[in-house]
């Protein structure tokens, strides 16, 4: 039971990550590796979330970081760099439900202004909610780019000598 | 080397690096990009970029003569294919030791080349925030409706493209379209409807600017950085509004 959830979590973030992706026009052959980055990092992030109890911060650096070190590697194979591949593959990881809860309840604590006890609720948890929003973004975009740091010769040669121009 | 070659580089390096920039690409690579393409035509290169503009001056080895180019960055949607493909042929250029008109032939090539088809990537993109909907615990019914919802907001969001109208105004005008199709979940009476509702919008987000801009910064282009970011920050506002429009409307029947 514990391994179709992992699988089933992996395959619809993989299904996720190339729809998000078709909007900014990938080449055709970095497909099947965005799905495969998709899958590996929502799924390592899911794993540890659950059995491990990691918090969704720390979760989303570490999947991050798998994603961007993965991408170093199939960058090489499909000549294309590695934002190609990570920015796609990363896309099922945005906080979606904590940035709503955070619109919501500004519109709430708007509605509810006048009434101290329920609005300073409110309030309080639209801080929360923005807050590991924004943490859980600013950390997915640093987990994919440290790869680059630690192998800048690599990453910088990606497209050489490609066979797709 | 002539005058009129360098010219002719300065104004191939300009519509190089304003298509790259244009089109989505971190500045570092846009950078080392143009660098690389003067270096295998024999003319040093510095950049200055900026959110709508960017300058180039080509100088030959000498010191003896420069050209300077102030270029306007034209608004492109963003295309990884050509991020992927002119990177490749700023290499090809460098160990292939290609001529100037070889060059620009490719580059016309790449340009060129078709985006991937409108309905094609429609239907993807419902695909993929039902799936979404799907991870963050959404139910069959949900993701049915999400599936719906972001088809209407997404087509919406095209048509006005298409139509040149400007891009705050498609923003919250899509998010308003998908958030109000998913508040039919409520209506309906489904378990999971707040969740069909929040991921209803989130196909606008735009995870490539917000990215691009964190790493421009990372790599030292702290303006142009800052600018990606200021920009992607204003279409989250623009989603926020849409969205909320809808959450007006319908907040009784969500508490």
């Amino acid at each position: 039971m514990i391994a179709v959830d992992i699988i089933s979590d992996g395959l619809f973030a993989a299904v996720a990550a190339m729809g998000f992706g078709s909007i900014s026009d990938p080449p055709m052959r970095a497909f099947p590796y965005i799905a495969i980055l998709a899958a590996v990092g929502h799924a390592a992030r899911y794993c540890l979330m659950t059995f491990l109890g990691v918090d969704i911060v720390s979760a989303s650096l570490v999947a991050a970081f798998i994603i961007g070190t993965g991408s170093v590697w199939f960058g090489r194979k499909v000549f294309c760099p590695m934002t190609v591949l990570y920015i796609p593959a990363l896309l099922p990881m945005v906080p979606g439900t904590y940035a709503y809860k955070t619109v919501f309840s500004l519109i709430m604590f708007f509605q509810e202004i006048s009434s101290p006890t329920k609005g300073s609720e409110y309030l309080q948890e639209m801080i929360f909610n923005g807050a590991v929003s924004f943490s859980v973004l600013f950390m997915l975009a640093v987990g994919a780019t440290v790869p680059v740091f630690l192998l800048r010769e690599r990453a910088n040669s990606m497209t050489r000598g490609s066979k797709f121009i | 080397m002539t005058q009129e070659h360098m010219t002719e580089i300065a104004n191939f390096l300009a519509r190089y690096l304003s298509y790259m920039l244009g089109s989505g690409v971190h500045t570092s690579r846009v950078v080392r990009n143009s660098k690389r393409i003067g270096a295998a035509l024999g003319v040093d290169v510095s950049i200055h970029t900026s959110q709508k503009t960017a300058t180039l001056t080509v100088t030959d080895s000498e010191c003896l003569f420069f050209k300077t180019r102030v270029v306007d960055i034209p608004a492109f949607p963003i295309s990884f294919e050509w991020n992927a493909d002119l990177s490749a042929l700023s290499w090809a250029a460098c160990d292939e030791k290609m001529s100037l008109e070889a060059i620009e032939r490719k580059f016309a090539e790449i340009t060129a080349k078709p985006r991937m088809n409108p309905v094609f990537v429609l239907f993807m993109v419902s695909l993929a925030n039902a799936s979404f909907c799907r991870l963050f615990g959404g139910d069959i019914w949900a993701m049915l409706i999400t599936f719906t919802a972001t088809m209407i907001g997404f087509f919406t969001r095209q048509h006005l493209t298409k139509r040149k109208v400007n891009h705050y105004i498609v923003f919250i005008v899509s998010a308003f379209v998908a958030s109000i199709c998913a508040s039919s979940s409520l209506a309906l009476g489904i378990d999971t409807a707040e969740i069909a509702l929040a991921t209803s919008v989130l196909y606008l987000v735009p995870g490539v600017p917000l990215i691009n801009g964190l790493i421009d910064i990372t790599d030292g282009h702290i303006q142009i950085g800052i600018s990606r970011i200021v920009n992607a920050f204003m279409l989250i506002i623009c989603i926020a509004i849409g969205m909320s429009v809808t959450l007006m409307l319908v907040k009784d029947s969500l508490l």
